[in-house]
């Protein structure tokens, strides 16, 4: 059973058409003209429960808008949203009982106190029990480690520090979905791994849905089984991670140290370089096994690797494709 | 791919009608937060109450001087008049039009978005949120009045039952205040220039809120017309109360408009957070 389902989901912003010339300033305020931008063209989707899904896209995409959409914080132009059962805009109580959410570019922390009363008040906003809640904050400070930092106000907190507190504020009702919007932006490597890290162990010990919009792929290629690629406000794809290389990048690369290599059956030489050659292949029509055994029964080889392609370029395919 | 049994003892509870308890609660421990806050901002907070203290004096010192040696002007002694200067100043650190709601700065730091995922409405919470950050001036209360009272500026409720209803009027006063904090607050999801309009309402609401000057000094259109707003209630009611200037059925009446004023306001602010809330839903935090 669907535990999010989004059906032909559009979202129109209108605001006054910008004039040009004289006066454009005033005759912008005073115009009814309105210039409309589809940010959301008709998304479908359905996730299931305990899925990590992978919401992709280039900045502009419209993925922040789907999120506000699925958290009931935007009603739609048209189309629409089921969260366990109800619209999350009409039913916001119980809606708000069942989600986490964390936006990487707007804390819900309280800025001037220290990040223990932010979690207290969540506690209190959410009737969270007295135990529980200090079962929650106990558990939180071991695994994101929020102990050194529990006491600090939130104003001095590093970026990764915020986003760990974030995380924990977002997580202490113990909600079945968590969504978080670019969770990894502007964090540096060891910060970003620690988040993967919690939010992999977050779906796997608890079966949280997690729907993540990112632009960082390594996010997706460390988390997700599935990704939905959206651009221009449309669904560019939506399936598993391993069917996008297979059907975006059939080829893999057999890269081979050797002394000298012409050619082989069944593979191009695409590259040579340093005592280097790279050889691409299509693995349906030439097994892997094979070419390296045709290989290594011609040619004296030091080295060899097979390459798998990189999602990075095959996303860049997709866009470049679609225009 | 996902343990059910697991999924189901992580399910909280999920009741669509929460309570009125647990709705109190939860607003309770926003203005928890709020008051807190305003105490960390320490320097603010004790140079108030340095200027507080001052300006205490300051007035004593000037109404001795217009009274000029005459012991009553219009029927009324000097000591009434430097007590109700001293009283709406310290009730001004409660009640105040200065800082009012938090909202046009949530808005503009795109807060919003956070404050409407709660399981609380969003007025309440920031009603609850402005009500705990005023409150953060009740420990200043408490010490300005004995020193109030020590350079002779304060005096004794003028009788029991003005002792009873002040408090009562002072909370009046305090919710009529908030709540045009809110509603003023509110527009901002209209547009974001609201610091020149804010500025004229606050010096005009703290005019005719007779902190400045007693109504019972203002000439007559001008009185008319601060009888005739929401202001009053917010300084020159409580005060009047403590002081005796009204008295029996006045008391009842003054705190009955102020009560009038709280359900119109309340009414209100219901109505634009309905127009503003559907504005932000389909134009984004
Ligand atoms: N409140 C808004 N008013 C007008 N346009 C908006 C608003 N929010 C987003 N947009 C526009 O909608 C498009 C999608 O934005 P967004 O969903 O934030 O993209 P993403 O999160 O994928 O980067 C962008 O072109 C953006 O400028
Ligand atoms: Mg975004």
């Amino acid at each position: 059973m669907p535990v999010i389902e989004v059906a032909d989901l559009v979202k129109e912003f209108s605001r006054p058409t910008r004039q040009e010339g004289r006066f454009a300033g005033l005759r912008t305020l005073l115009t009814r003209e309105q210039t409309v931008k589809r940010a959301v063209d008709g998304v479908n989707f359905t996730v299931r429960q305990g899925e990590m899904v992978g919401y992709l896209g280039p900045n502009g995409a419209g993925k922040s808008t789907t999120i506000k959409m699925l958290t009931g914080i935007l009603v739609p132009t048209s189309g629409t949203v089921t969260v366990a059962g109800a619209t999350p805009w009409r039913d916001r109580s119980r809606n708000a009982r069942r989600i986490g959410v964390v936006f990487g570019q707007r804390s819900q922390l309280w800025w001037d106190l220290p990040l223990r009363d932010s979690l207290w008040l969540i506690s209190r906003l959410y009737d969270v029990p007295e135990a529980r809640f200090r079962e929650r904050q106990r558990q939180f400070s071991e695994v994101l480690d929020l102990g050194p930092f529990l006491d600090t106000p939130v104003r001095q907190l590093s970026l990764g520090q915020r986003m760990r507190g974030d995380l924990a504020a977002a997580m202490l009702y113990d909600p079945d979905i968590l969504y978080l919007d670019e969770p990894t932006v502007g964090l540096d490597v060891i910060a970003k791994e620690r988040i993967r890290t919690f939010v992999g162990e977050l779906n796997r010990a608890s079966g949280t849905t997690v729907v993540l919009t990112t632009h960082d792929l390594d996010d997706v290629e460390e988390l997700c089984d599935r990704i939905i690629l959206i651009d221009h406000g449309r669904v560019a794809y939506d399936g598993a991670v391993d069917e996008l290389k297979t059907r975006y990048a059939p080829h893999r690369e057999l890269v081979v140290q050797t002394d000298r290599l012409e050619s082989v059956e069944g593979a191009e030489v695409v590259r040579r370089e340093d005592g280097k050659v790279w050889l691409r292949f299509d693995p349906v029509r030439t097994p892997p096994a094979e070419l390296v055994a045709a290989v290594l029964a011609r040619h004296r080889v030091t080295d060899l690797s097979i390459v798998e392609p990189e999602l990075e370029s095959v996303i860049h395919r997709i866009y470049a494709d679609r225009g | 791919m996902n343990a059910p049994t697991a999924s189901a003892t992580m399910t909280a509870p999920t009741s669509a009608k929460r309570p009125a308890g647990t709705l109190l609660r939860a607003c309770l421990a926003c203005a928890r937060m709020e008051f807190r806050a305003a105490l960390t901002y320490r320097t603010a907070y004790l140079s108030s109450f340095a200027m507080m203290l001052l300006q205490i004096w300051l007035l004593t010192v000037v109404w001795k001087a217009l009274y000029d040696g005459r012991a009553e002007v219009d029927g009324l002694s000097l000591t009434t008049m430097t007590a109700y200067a001293t009283l709406t100043t310290l009730q001004y650190q409660l009640v105040s039009p200065w800082r009012s709601s938090p909202i046009d700065q949530r808005v503009r730091e795109g807060k919003v978005a956070v404050d409407l995922l709660r399981p609380v409405g969003f007025p309440a919470q920031m009603l609850s949120g402005q009500l705990g950050w005023a409150s953060a001036a009740v420990p200043v209360l408490l010490v300005a009045l004995p020193f109030a009272l020590l350079i002779g500026a304060g005096r004794a409720p003028a009788s029991a039952a003005a002792g009873f209803a002040y408090p009562v009027a002072l909370i009046g006063a305090l919710l009529v205040n908030q709540l045009l904090g809110l509603l003023l607050g509110m527009v901002s999801f209209w547009t974001l220039e609201v610091s020149g309009a804010l500025m004229a309402y606050r010096f005009v609401a703290q005019f005719f809120s007779g902190a400045l000057v007693p109504l019972w000094f203002m000439p007559g259109p001008v009185r008319a017309a601060a009888e005739w707003l929401p202001f009053q209630a917010t300084a020159y009611t409580p005060a009047a109360v403590y002081l005796g200037r009204v008295e029996g059925l006045g008391i009842i009446a003054a705190l009955g408009v102020q009560l009038a004023w709280i359900c119109a306001l309340g009414a209100l602010a219901a109505f634009v957070w309905s127009r503003a809330r559907r504005r932000v839903m389909s134009q984004g935090g």
